[in-house]
């Protein structure tokens, strides 16, 4: 791979002229400073291996263009955060050391077109900010958040994020964003590239070419807007939470929901986790085993069965008029007759009643992160995320292998399976210790195993770890790697100083003078 | 850089999630009680109070309470280790500003550090001002 190095006094000098941008104290270059823009969820030596050498804090979009200019000048790669809460999959920070971090979270503007169903927000909005806008101004919309909703709206959306209601599949939601180029220039695309831009979030394609997935999970542009479809408040949410009781019960359990999914009559996306998924943010393993104890199957179920819950767990629910969802309930029973549920418990809320008040009502968490701390101490994770499939079979045989994997290395198995109109995203979290170096030094060696024994299948990840591009890059392979060639041209083209993000996504500039190959 | 390492003493068993949110919210809104399985598997009933009446607390609504109220990351970890009264930080009388300034800077176990792009230091000192103001 091409693998740069920063020229420290080049960063230096950049952080100094930004200072005269955005004034000295939103410019950051103490120790402190650096270690607070790290992957505090990764390994100690990880971590260190990707430490930026500052960040810079702008609040408008000149002065974004500003930076930008100098960074051009002095050679210095930018890492642009939204939020920098992209925890699993390196935080705040870079891919290559001693890139400056461009910390977008003071950019907080939102605009709601209530009437359209439609937000602009700027990259510094999280979860929260948007949710509590939407009930303070008592607008009828409601948002899709992912498991962790401290993070930015846009910035989860353009990492291609998951959420659980109908509108969960972020990026699909985007409708125009405002860029600046690597070069400083200014773009909005769709229809929001004519001077008014009156339907910038409402018709998505625009004239000629559709620009807007080029800037998910690459570094051609750092996003300064971005336009979402919010979902109409509905007159009610139906459903059920199921709960099975055997590992093998997730084949059939995919199979169903699946068939419902490409039937239009789910249009969530469920996503189906492990018992530990649900006790990791209830409880601690060393309340059930001794360290580097496997957990059983005698263990897995007596944890199951002090907080009740099943070996998979899902929550189904359907949106809409009442008349809908409750013949919806009905089909959604139907297809579950006779299949061996272990719990099947109705949900209902009416518009007026009390709020369900969880993810698949767009309400934002961030008590999911406590799984983190099933070590206790210094919780790590590393999300570990192949896209699969919607297959039962192949689904078990994919977790069978990947479960041996985990307890062959020491690790305790935390998945889950979104699905997808045609495909599954299976996130598995590597929970481990950063203080166990034994652990750290395994969960290389099993992260690339599993990445590699993915690949060997044909299937690849729809979103990884800053320590783990380039590897899982390296695994879209057709035609000798014609997509990392074509990524490169464009990058090349775009940003021919290689100042946005080199490395994201495995994307490199060509090397220059003095560059490695 | 050094990172707090902490050993954590487990005062209670688990299942504070569920009892611990609803003992003491910061606001006044009357809230369903939600079973460890539910939360657990859907986060049924994870409603958060977003409520302040001051600027001060209205900063850590937006900086800090999606972790540090009701339901969040940070009450559910307190919730294990510290007596069930003082796993929401609002109510606390033993936080001193230095101490919330070093916890959100150098982050606690779970909690990662909050860099000043995130909370400026000024911000961080009101917030903090707030959360030691039940100290005597």
């Amino acid at each position: 791979m091409a693998q740069q190095e920063v020229d420290a006094g080049a960063a230096a000098k950049a952080l100094k002229a930004f200072a005269a941008i955005v004034g000295a104290g939103n410019v950051f270059s103490s120790e402190e400073d650096k270690v607070a823009y790290s992957d505090h969820f990764a390994p100690d030596d990880m971590e260190e291996q990707h430490q930026p050498s500052g960040a810079v804090a702008p609040s408008t979009v000149e002065e974004i263009q500003a930076i930008v200019k100098i960074a051009n000048e002095y050679k210095v790669p930018l890492w642009p955060i939204s939020r920098g809460k992209n925890f699993g999959y390196g935080g705040a920070a870079p891919v290559l050391k001693g890139s400056i971090i461009l910390d977008l979270s003071r950019m907080k503007k939102i605009e709601v077109d209530a009437a359209s169903g439609t937000v602009l927000v700027e990259p510094g909005v999280s979860f929260f900010d948007l949710y509590d806008y939407l009930q303070q101004q008592n607008i009828p919309l409601w948002i899709s958040v992912p498991g962790n909703s401290w993070g930015s709206v846009a910035g989860n959306a353009l990492d291609r994020g998951v959420g659980y209601t109908p509108y969960g599949d972020h990026a699909s939601r985007i409708c125009g964003l405002e860029v600046v180029l690597p070069d400083g220039d200014l773009v909005r695309t769709g229809m929001g590239a004519t001077a008014k831009g009156t339907t910038w979030q409402l018709y998505k394609p625009g004239f000629g070419p559709s620009w807007d997935t080029m800037f998910c999970q690459s570094n051609f542009g750092i996003v300064t807007k971005l336009g979402l479809w919010l979902m109409p408040e509905p007159e009610s949410v139906l459903g059920f939470d199921i709960d099975v009781d055997k590992p093998e019960d997730l084949g059939w359990l995919i199979d169903t929901l699946g068939q419902l999914r490409r039937e239009g009559i789910l249009q969530q996306s469920p996503s189906i986790g492990n018992w530990l998924r649900a006790a990791a943010t209830m409880t601690t393993r060393e309340e059930w085993a001794k360290p580097g104890e496997v957990l059983d199957e005698k263990v897995i179920a007596a944890i199951r069965k002090k907080f009740n819950i099943g070996w998979w767990a899902v929550a189904l629910r359907v949106y809409g008029p009442v008349e809908i969802t409750e013949a919806t309930l009905k089909v959604l029973e139907r297809s579950f007759n006779g299949k061996p549920v272990l719990k099947m418990s109705p949900t209902r809320w009416v518009k007026g009643g009390a709020p369900e008040g969880s993810p698949a009502t767009g309400v934002p968490v961030t008590y999911p992160l406590a799984n983190a701390n099933w070590f206790g101490g210094r919780g790590g994770h590393l999300g570990f995320s192949p896209v699969l499939p919607v297959s039962g079979d192949l689904a078990l045989k994919y977790f069978r292998r990947n479960y041996d994997l985990h307890n062959e290395y020491g690790f305790d198995y935390h998945p889950s399976f979104a699905i997808q109109d045609r495909s599954m995203n299976n996130i598995n979290q590597l929970l481990f210790d950063q203080d166990n170096p034994e652990m750290v030094a395994k969960l290389d060696t099993l992260f690339r195993t599993m990445v590699k024994e993915a690949a060997a299948d044909g299937f690849a990840e729809y979103r990884t770890h800053i320590g783990y591009m380039d590897v899982v890059a390296d695994t879209f392979d057709f035609n000798n790697h014609a997509l990392g060639r074509l990524n490169r041209r464009v990058k090349d083209a775009l940003d021919p100083n290689g100042i946005l993000a080199p490395g994201k996504s495995g994307i490199w500039p060509s090397p220059k003078k003095g560059g490695a190959a | 850089m050094s990172k707090i390492t902490q050993s954590f003493v487990f005062l209670s068993a688990t299942l504070v999630l569920a009892s611990v949110a609803y003992a003491q919210g910061g606001g006044d809104k009357a809230q369903p009680s939600a079973k460890a399985s539910q939360m657990g598997n859907t986060g049924m009933n994870a409603l958060q109070d977003r409520t302040a009446s001051t600027p001060a607390g209205r900063l850590f609504v937006e900086k800090c309470a999606m972790c540090h109220r009701q339901f969040g990351m940070g009450t559910v970890l307190l919730g294990r280790r510290m007596p069930k009264d003082q796993a929401m930080l609002e109510p606390r009388k033993d936080l001193t500003k230095e101490f919330v300034i070093m916890a959100a800077r150098q982050g606690i176990g779970n909690m990662p550090r909050i860099p000043r792009g995130e909370v400026s230091d000024a911000e961080l000192d009101q917030i903090a001002t707030y959360l030691a103001r039940g100290k005597k």
